[in-house]
């Protein structure tokens, strides 16, 4: 078969031509068989490098176009283009890398020329055996799935509602809220928390366009960009959400006069019974009944005063059974949030050991209204405390726990010491190893507080020990070196907080398998690009806001939540997206139906059909990675742009001199 | 020509069997200074992190002029606990070693004397034997202190926990041999 | 019967015969052979790699390499020598060159190193080896009521030898569980005895052992169990100077594990080396005595 080839030979300024003689090359090119014309060029990627492209086609009937240039990450999608404008398919081009493959990462001229001409040479054997191929366009369902209904997934729900989009918010606590809602202050304007939140709570919860199911779970997902189905799974309360009003009264009735079970809202610091609602502003207003504590749900022997005091609203149901519900959405956004570091991994600080040390969040409970002490800070023996000390980077910056820094705690703690000193009048210490205070009205925020007094020492706490070892309520002496004025500091408190980290959540690996994306090394969500493409997973379709993509602040979380959306939007509005053909498909003659492809492939792109016995490959999950074309025992998978010819004529091309 | 290495560099040099992080990476957080024993209870000059930042910035005379190493009780607190995965307690050996080798060891400190009244012992008999290394540091003691290890010492002996007599092994030449190949000891023609 | 290389190292020959002692007789109990490493060398406490690293490898490296030669693991009752030779081992396994170096020098003496034997402490054989199933099923006279205060020292957890967590041990308390000792909640015991800075900073030293002795004293101890002889020498043979410098009136017994475990496999004091004490063992006897009549 005789080709038309037209080769290109970029001089990239002097990124190239500086390193490889760009004239010779192209000289060169011209001679190998099946190319019409050979042109060097400044600039390929201008305007005029493309449209010169479009004109040679149509003038010489070219039928296949090389470029040799940069990497194809950069300007293949251009090249593609300019092919396709000139009149032919735009698969009918091939890139050749020579600038990070040659000239900038080799120092003799002579061989980084000899070797442009052997990877010229290579494009010029391969790409006569390339094939029209088509892309493929999938349409995008408008209905979005958002899981988990904290701030984020909250913002991100009500900009995509606002939109006029279906928005399903899925979280798996009884309330939404997340973490947000357990705070009492937030930095750095000192906001209550709950007074910007529920107000937002209520407006999710009242949107035609949301369909708020708390209690549930994502249970499976398949499907693909702009077609996802989605099953989730509405656990029982118990109660019927429909008809509770919220009115408490089973609550105290119930025949536990006392509640007596750790109150997961207050991270155990107060108690409730085994019908509860979480906190005074949840929502939705509705009870729950906890199947491991309720005498009814374990032995069916119970008076149900709860029942007699719901009367004739009749919202109690102990039948109740787990529901399933299956949606169809074209996009998803993930906003499941972060856990905070267990401070018992470190042992000298003596969190759970001795009764005057505790986490931030639990601090955050205490100071609260709404908490187990009613906003009164106080130890455990009702005692205001008259001297605190927070501890700053706890599992955080720590080779030995977390590497990362968690962005959050220097801030929330000298908020803590602010709220301290304001409710108790107590000496407060701050033990930190850097102040991180980044943000808009952070510094003023680390000034104000300096100036009501708080001692802020520069050394990460070494120890935290009973100044009395036989009473493990008594004070603590907290020992660090204070690196400023290099003396050992030991100093006596009676309580002491612990500015624990933030983690991914324990089942995030879990998550992103279900959801097909990546987690990086830490755990968090892997987002497409760190600077660029934050919200984007590999995933088409599936967008990352909050601090499951990696701790921060609630500004940075609503900013990102709004991007997601907007990501989302984007999909959706445009109606359909295109897929790279560059994925690979079975020959089903020759497929033996061995399922060995199927378990392989990192996408889950390949399924069985039971009626033929072979393996089918859904084009809109395969990335083109080539496991499966390298897997398959029978040779039976083949992959556009990649198939056996076109690899094999470019390897001859390669060796070809030799 | 090569370039005169730094302190820095030098003592980056010294660390061969530090599987931790370069020096560098310290952040000076204080966790060591604050976890070791003998710095928190103020028996160093200069703290664990203080002499790490002393290094890196160069200051050679004033880190050679410290205590801090030899009054580190290889106790490795500071090792497993350092945030940026640093070997201070080998920092410690690597900073006595320098010190011994360049014959910059401190008049008083009983460190240094003991450490090679030992290992010339060692490299004599093969074993140790207390009374030759208490003589290293005894009339180092004031009075009182000494008259308080003698009482201890007897003690000892009353008890029959004392070695009356040194011990060496018993291939002793094949050991010096084994030595030689090492070091240079003694006669260079034998 | 397991059989290891023994390496007693320079303090139980005297010091620590007392260790030495109870280890052989409360294993070879247990089934557990301890042949003595014939002609071994100091393995170098902590002044070796004070003067030089070469010579503080191929002192260790003589010893492993002996261990190797009659193909049995080693076992060290002393922190400091368990971890200078384990460190020894783990560092020539990580340095070819280095090794290939030492075991030129090693010829002389007709040895080779290559790193097949494992260096152990003499409490994991206990703990890991043998069980404390197997422990607790030779207790005939479980020391019950005895509060023992777990002193693990520093050299047996630290440096990590993996990714092990070093702060919240637990088998020295098992093990003292296992023979029906009552171990108490020692908040120091992770914490450091002064090891060689009894002799280099003595100020020091006596510092953080009056520290160890009021922790111990503080939860109402009956004896604090070390497993290192320098531990053992610090926070007895010192307390009557600690008592001295500090005006405090310490009388705390101090005594090897396998002296503990040895009583209550109802082996006689004096074969476990018990009277070699300079603070007296009598209450730690005397408690034992008195189980085993109410266990009559």
């Amino acid at each position: 078969m005789s080709n038309r080839i037209g080769v290109y030979v970029c001089h990239c300024g002097t990124n190239i031509a500086s390193m490889v003689d760009v004239k010779a090359v192209a000289e060169y090119a011209a001679t190998l068989p099946g190319v019409a014309l050979a042109r060097d060029y400044k600039y390929m990627c201008s305007d005029p490098g493309q449209t010169l492209i479009q004109q040679d086609i149509k003038e010489h009937k070219l039928d296949r176009i090389i470029v040799s240039a940069c990497s194809p990450l950069l300007h293949e999608h251009t090249f593609r283009n300019a092919t396709k404008q000139g009149g032919i398919n735009e698969y009918f081009f091939q890139m050749v890398n020579i600038r990070e493959h040659d000239a900038w990462v080799h120092t003799d001229r002579a061989k980084a020329t000899e070797k442009a001409k052997d990877l010229i040479r290579a494009a010029v054997h391969r790409v006569p055996f390339h094939k029209p191929l088509e892309k493929k366009s999938v349409p995008i369902k408008s209905d979005v799935l958002i899981v988990g209904a904290g701030i984020a997934g909250i913002h991100a729900a009500l900009t995509l509602a606002n939109a006029g989009k279906k928005v399903y918010l899925v979280e798996r606590e009884p309330t939404i809220g997340g973490h947000m809602a357990k705070f009492d202050k937030t930095f750095p304007t000192l906001d209550c928390a709950a007074c910007i939140l529920t107000p937002k709570m209520t407006t999710v919860k009242t949107h035609p366009n949301i369909t708020m199911w708390t209690y549930s779970d994502v249970v499976k997902v398949d499907g693909f960009v702009g077609n996802y189905k989605v099953t989730v799974r509405r656990n029982p309360r118990y109660i019927i959400e429909d008809l509770c009003v919220g009115c408490s009264e089973c609550v105290a009735a119930c025949v536990f006069k006392e509640p007596k079970f750790p109150d997961e809202f207050n991270l155990g610091l107060g108690k409730r019974k085994p019908v509860y609602l979480p906190f005074p502003q949840a929502t939705p207003l509705v009870a729950v009944i906890d199947p491991e504590t309720c005498i009814q749900l374990k032995t069916g022997k119970c008076k149900k005063t709860c029942v007699e005091a719901c009367g004739d609203r009749k919202a109690i149901d102990f039948n109740q059974k787990a529901e399933m519900k299956e949606i169809e959405v074209g996009t998803i956004i993930l906003s499941t949030g972060f856990k905070v570091f267990d401070a018992k991994r470190i042992p000298y600080y003596g969190y759970g050991a001795y009764s005057g040390v505790y986490t931030s969040l639990e601090i955050e409970r205490l100071v609260n209204a709404s908490g187990p002490t009613g906003g009164e800070l106080v130890l455990r023996n009702g005692q205001k405390p008259k001297s605190v000390a927070i501890v700053h980077c706890v599992g955080s910056r720590d080779e030995n726990t977390n590497k990362y820094c968690s962005r959050v705690c220097c801030m929330y703690s000298l908020k803590l010491a602010h709220l301290v000193k304001e409710r108790t009048g107590a000496d407060v210490y701050n033990f930190y190893i850097d102040m991180r205070t980044p943000g808009k009205g952070f510094e003023e925020f680390y000034s104000k507080v300096s100036g009501e007094g708080v001692h802020m020492i520069r050394g990460k706490v070494a120890d935290v020990f009973l100044e009395n070892p036989a009473d493990k309520n008594g004070r603590l002496i907290v020992q660090a070196e204070d690196t400023l004025l290099n003396i050992m500091r030991k100093v006596p408190v009676d309580m002491v907080v612990l500015g624990v980290g933030l983690e991914a959540q324990g089942d995030a690996n879990d998550v992103r398998r279900q959801f097909n994306i990546s987690c990086s090394t830490e755990g968090w969500f892997l987002e497409r690009h760190p600077k660029l493409a934050p919200v984007n997973t590999f995933t088409d379709g599936i967008f990352l806001a909050g601090c499951c993509q990696g701790p921060k602040d609630i500004p940075d979380t609503v900013a990102q939540a709004g991007a997601a959306a907007a990501e989302a939007l984007a999909l959706i509005d445009a109606g359909s997206i295109e897929l790279e053909p560059n994925t690979a498909f079975v020959v089903e003659q020759e497929c033996s139906g061995c399922k060995t492809c199927i378990p392989m492939c990192p996408y889950t792109a390949i399924s069985r059909n039971e009626e033929k016995k072979i393996a089918v490959i859904n084009e809109a999950l395969c990335k083109g990675c080539g496991t499966c074309v390298a897997a398959c025992p029978s040779g039976a998978i083949k992959q556009n742009l990649f198939e056996d010819d076109e690899i094999f004529e470019e390897i001859n091309g390669v060796l070809a001199h030799v | 020509m090569a370039d005169k290495p730094t302190f820095r560099e030098e003592i980056a040099g010294v660390l061969h069997a530090s599987m931790g992080n370069p020096l560098d990476v310290c952040m000076q957080c204080g966790t060591c200074s604050g976890t070791c024993p003998v710095a928190s209870g103020g028996f160093m000059d200069n703290s664990p992190r203080r002499i790490i930042a002393m290094i890196n910035a160069g200051l050679k005379e004033r880190v050679l002029k410290s205590n801090t190493y030899w009054y580190c009780a290889s106790c490795y607190h500071c090792t497993v606990r350092c945030p940026r995965g640093i070997d201070i307690t080998e920092l410690m050996y690597g900073l006595k070693r320098y010190t011994v080798w360049h014959a910059k060891t401190q008049e008083g400190m009983i460190g240094p004397v003991f450490s090679e009244t030992f290992v010339k012992m060692i490299v004599r008999t093969g074993r140790s034997y207390e009374p030759v290394l208490a003589t290293s540091y005894l009339f180092t003691l004031g009075v009182p202190e000494m008259l308080q290890e003698a009482q201890t010492a007897t003690s000892l002996m009353l008890k029959g926990r004392l070695p009356l007599l040194p011990a060496r092994i018993k291939r002793l030449d094949n050991f010096k041999k084994v030595l030689k190949r090492i070091i240079p000891l003694g006669d260079p023609d034998e | 019967m397991k059989k290891y290389a023994y390496f007693p190292g320079c303090s139980l020959e005297k010091m620590a015969k007392s260790y030495h002692d109870s280890a052989i007789e409360t294993l070879r109990r247990l089934d557990v052979e301890l042949e003595e490493l014939e002609d071994w060398n100091c393995s170098g406490a902590t002044a070796y790699f004070h003067v030089d690293e070469l010579l503080a490898y191929t002192l260790g490296a003589r010893n492993l390499a002996m261990a190797e030669k009659q193909g049995r693991d080693l076992v060290a009752p002393c922190s400091g020598c368990y971890k200078n030779m384990f460190a020894t081992r783990a560092h020539l396994q990580h340095e070819p060159a280095l090794a290939d170096h030492i075991n030129f020098a090693l010829e002389a003496d007709n040895l080779k190193f290559t790193g097949t034997s494992a260096v152990r402490h003499l409490i994991e054989v206990f703990v890991q080896d043998v069980g404390l199933a197997a422990v607790k099923a030779k207790v005939t006279k479980p020391l019950k009521d005895l509060r023992v205060a777990t002193y693990y020292g520093c050299q047996i957890l630290r440096p990590r030898k993996d990714h092990e967590d070093v702060e919240q041990a637990h088998f020295f308390e098992d093990l003292m569980a296992a023979i029906g000792a009552t171990p108490v909640e020692f908040s120091m015991k992770l914490r450091c005895c002064g090891g060689a800075l009894i002799i280099t900073n003595r100020k020091a030293a006596l510092s953080l052992v009056r520290n160890l002795l009021q922790s111990a004293a503080a939860v109402k101890a009956d004896v604090i169990a070390t497993a290192c002889p320098l531990c053992q020498v610090n926070l007895e043979c010192y307390q009557k100077l600690v008592n001295q410098e500090f005006g405090t009136n310490f009388n705390l017994p101090v005594m090897y594990f396998t002296q503990l475990i040895g009583l209550a496999f109802g082996l006689p004091p004096k074969q476990l080396g018990i009277g070699t004490e300079l603070v007296s063992a009598e209450p730690v006897i005397c408690h034992a005595r008195s189980n085993q009549k109410e266990n009559l």
